[in-house]
């Protein structure tokens, strides 16, 4: 039975005066969509605190974009922290949206955003708060149709089971279709079988229960789903992408918090793709196609989201913004436009081959705080390895430009666990800080008052879904240590720090990054045993996650670190972001030879079948130099 | 070196005007309903969001964050609510007080609505500092008879400290500096409601909450569970003189909503 509709924000607003941060629960933020009356209603879900899901780009623009639609309504929602959840369980609360203070249970549909693995508990957690069923299984026809999408989906298989259905690439058109197909079939009172099945002809859906998981000698041990018998569904779901990016708003977040988020700034998508082709990165080969913005429209667009936002920062985002090729034009217009505001100008992360001297000094307007560059590995081999395509030159020259241009603060992004990695690459990262921070002394002056420092954040490589790598196994969690053990020992100045990610909370991701359906039983035991919140360093249990493990006779180490072989059907081969497996497959030979592969909108087609399989192709303003 | 880029501002920060030479409009807004469960922080965020979405032409320091100038009463504990909070904003160039209180209130949401506005002496003391006598009224079930509560408020006040816990730390308040005033009255329900008056300077102040738990504690009762707390006046106290915040002040903006 679907739960009544009403606002239940006075069984919440008792339990605020306990509670840490309560601004999480407060809603009737400026631009928020008071305007709730349906009749179709849809709850946008990111499972974690607000402060951390509050910023995504995805849970806006979908929330957005249903809105504008005639009859539809969409709110937010966001997994309280456990605080209020022990309280609301406590007095038998049920998870309420934001907006409408309305419980999900009686919601029409209910999306998920996965951005990433670690967040599989806190599905779980929201709907037994929520009290829905856990499995799509065990609900009934009236029940909220669970739905989800996001980076993550690429591997959606461990939480299949939860899922009813599974929107794959761009969200913007299907996320809107699907709801139509959910409302029309509710009105036609389809049985929730016939719904899904209505469902799975939406473009770009993947329907879980109409497809049977299959091991046999062509597959890995968590075999491959393939379509039930009987069922009009196929074999493989490709994802949906929006041709014309340039016709979608540029400034998608409207609502502007009351408390601090963790991206507290104005969100403007400037371009969505990558095709500099690294061999690790799952967003480059899964956004496919490269879509610039205009950068009039960057530019103007910007200056109004400010306007009405009231934010006193602008990040313009994407998952390479120096490779626009308008990056400079949009900088220089930025902060003409807005001279003496006190509004600073933010880039996520430089590119190092692309930061130029002018770029240097446009980025961030008169606030020089601390600039980030990506090198990810500590040598050339092994740069070459995983195709990144920078140069020690690269990274010297932006280092010289950026510290010449007031920066003091350098952080750089590394990974270990590559593949074909050795020790000497290692060693080679922090040869490398001290490189940069001897360059920052040298532009900048020695001693203590010049401020010079560099920090290198060293993550692990987790082998993910649709990327060249996605058949290596994961460096064993021991190796990992004795290999940041050497690093720590080889970094000698305390100008540099270095922090580096837990190899255990990086061996269960890497787990949920490789498992199939059955995997399920996993993530539902450490669900029972507690686990939470995994992506917070404070509330991740390796312990409970073992015990979890063991309960369903894994390992998780094993399961993490198993290699598949390069012929094997993936657990995740059902579902495709337009990247051809031979693409893959031959990324995998050139990065083991230390072969590059160049970027496509700067050079000739790499021949990686998103185009053709799609019917698309990659739109650029300028030119890419 | 490299050559010296663009600089992104055309004035040089030593011939920008000094922050006493800018005109300082001080605005009162209110603190309601779920926005009372609004830490400071992010209520100062909030407020500087209104402003920029306002446009008014506010004043940015020259420090190194280049934030707005602007200064606030003191900070409410979370879940009381106000009528009586206050902001001062330097403003590059005078405007009208009443256009901009109406632009504030156009971009500002109705849980901290601005509802007063007009410009004050440049050179008057910090908000925080200045504003030193804060009135308190507290909302309470029908906790305990009144007079109890009355006696128990008059016993600790005699003592003249309230001793309690802030987190780890432990906190002593001397209230023959702080307490003022206080009244304990019934309403029609038999809930209780009780008036704290209290006087506030440099690291010293007195939240009614804590002088109400030391009163409870003392009758060895429990403390109520949520209490309505309202700061509902804040002025300046000098000698015995009370000076209003707007006190002096010309061409006082006021909102119609209220």
């Amino acid at each position: 039975m679907r739960a009544p509709r009403e606002n239940l924000f006075h069984l919440i607003e008792p339990l605020l005066p306990h509670v840490e941060h309560p601004s999480r629960y407060l809603n009737h933020e400026w631009g928020a969509c008071e305007e709730q009356d349906g009749p179709f209603h849809l709850c946008m879900v990111y499972a974690d605190v607000y402060e951390v899901g509050q910023p995504n780009l995805g849970v806006a623009i979908l929330y957005n974009n249903v809105n504008a639609r005639e009859g539809m309504s969409c709110e937010r929602c966001y997994l309280p922290w456990k605080d209020m959840s022990a309280l609301m369980r406590e007095r038998g609360v049920p998870l309420l949206s934001l907006e409408g203070a309305a419980p999900l249970a009686s919601f029409d549909a209910i999306g998920f955003t996965l951005a990433h693995e670690l967040v599989a508990t806190n599905v779980l957690e929201t709907l037994d708060l929520a009290g829905i069923a856990l499995t799509s299984a065990e609900r009934d026809v009236d029940d909220p149709i669970i739905l989800a999408g996001g980076p993550s989906a690429w591997n959606c298989e461990p939480l299949a089971p939860v899922f009813d259905a599974v929107l794959l690439g761009d969200g913007e058109e299907s996320i809107v279709e699907v709801c139509a197909c959910i409302r029309d079939a509710r009105a036609e009172g389809l049985s929730r079988a016939d719904l899904l099945r209505r469902l799975a002809l939406v473009p770009g859906t993947y329907v879980p229960s109409l497809y049977d998981v299959v091991v046999d000698e062509g597959t890995t041990r968590w075999g491959r789903a393939v379509p039930r018998a009987g069922e009009d569904v196929p074999e493989v779901v490709l994802k949906r992408c929006v041709n014309d990016f340039a016709a979608t708003p540029a400034v998608a977040q409207r609502i502007v918090p009351y408390m601090g988020i963790v991206q507290d700034r104005l969100s403007l998508e400037v371009l969505r793709g990558c095709a500099r082709g690294c061999r690790f990165c799952q967003a480059g080969m899964t956004y496919r196609p490269v879509r610039e913005r205009p950068a009039e429209q960057v530019v103007s667009c910007g200056v109004e989201g400010l306007l009405a936002s009231g934010h006193d920062e602008i990040s313009l985002t994407s998952l390479s913004t120096t490779d626009h090729s308008q990056c400079e034009a949009i900088l220089n217009g930025m902060n003409v436009a807005l001279e003496g505001r006190g509004i600073r100008v933010s880039i996520p992360s430089q590119r190092l081959d692309s930061f130029g001297v002018d770029m240097a000094a446009a980025v961030a307007g008169g606030k020089r705080g601390g600039l980030t560059f990506a090198p990810e590995a500590g040598s050339q081999r092994l740069r070459d390895v995983i195709n990144k395509n920078v140069t020690e030159e690269d990274l010297e020259r932006a280092a010289r430009n950026a510290f010449a241009a007031g920066w003091r603060r350098m952080k750089l992004y590394f990974m270990i666990g590559l593949p074909t990695e050795t020790d000497e690459d290692v060693v080679g990262i922090a040869r490398m800080a001290e490189r940069v921070l001897e360059i920052g002394r040298e532009v900048v002056g020695r001693g203590p008052k010049s401020g010079v420092s560099v920090s290198i954040s060293v993550a692990v490589l987790v082998p993910k879904p649709y990327t060249p790598f996605q058949w290596v196994g994961q460096l064993r969690p021991d190796e990992v240590r004795r290999r940041q053990q050497l690093l720590l020992h080889e970094v000698r100045d305390r100008a540099i720090r270095v922090s580096y990610h837990d190899a255990d909370v990086s061996l269960v991701e890497g787990a949920l990054s490789k498992m199939g359906r059955a995997g399920f039983s996993l993530v539902r035991a450490a669900w029972e045993r507690g686990c939470r919140f995994d992506a917070w360093t404070s509330e991740f249990d390796f312990r409970a996650w073992e015990e979890a493990a063991r309960s369903c006779g894994l390992d998780l180490e094993e399961v993490a670190c198993e290699e598949f072989p390069l012929t094997a059907a993936l657990p995740w081969g059902h579902t495709s972001p337009g990247v051809s497996m031979g693409y893959l497959q031959r990324e995998w030979r050139r990065a083991v030879e230390g072969v590059t592969t160049p970027d496509c909108t700067r050079e000739s087609c790499t021949g990686c079948g998103v185009c053709p399989a799609l019917g698309v192709h990659n739109v650029i303003q300028g030119v890419r130099s | 070196m490299s050559d010296p880029r663009p600089q992104p501002f055309s004035v040089r920060p030593q011939d920008l005007p000094t922050k006493a030479e800018l005109p300082r409009l001080r605005v009162a807004y209110v603190k309601d309903s779920r926005l009372a469960y609004l830490g400071h922080l992010d209520l100062i965020s909030t407020v500087e969001r209104c402003i920029r979405r306002a446009g008014l032409p506010f004043s940015v320091g020259n420090g190194f964050a280049r934030r707005m100038r602007i200064q606030f009463s003191s900070a409410l504990p979370v879940g009381a609510s106000s009528c009586c909070e206050y902001f001062d904003l330097r403003l590059t160039k005078r405007m009208d007080p009443q256009e901009a209180l109406g632009r504030l209130e156009a971009s500002t949401p109705r849980a901290i609505a601005p509802y007063r506005a007009a410009y004050v002496g440049s050179r008057l003391p910090a908000l925080e500092a200045w504003l030193n006598r804060v009135d308190w009224s507290v909302g309470l079930g029908p906790a305990c008879p009144a007079d109890e509560l009355f006696d128990a408020i008059r016993e600790i006040a005699r003592r003249g400290e309230v001793r309690y816990l802030r987190g780890e730390k432990d906190k002593v308040v001397d209230l023959t500096r702080t307490l003022c005033g206080y009244s304990v009255g019934e309403d029609e329900t038999g809930g209780l409601s009780v008036g704290v008056d209290t006087l506030c300077g440099a690291g010293v102040s007195l939240r009614p909450q804590v002088l109400l738990d030391a009163a409870f504690a003392l009758m060895g009762r429990p403390a109520p569970d949520a209490p309505r707390v309202r700061r509902h006046r804040q002025v300046h106290e000098e000698d015995g003189r009370i000076v209003e915040p707007f006190c002096g002040s010309d061409a006082i903006a006021t909102s119609s909503l209220f």
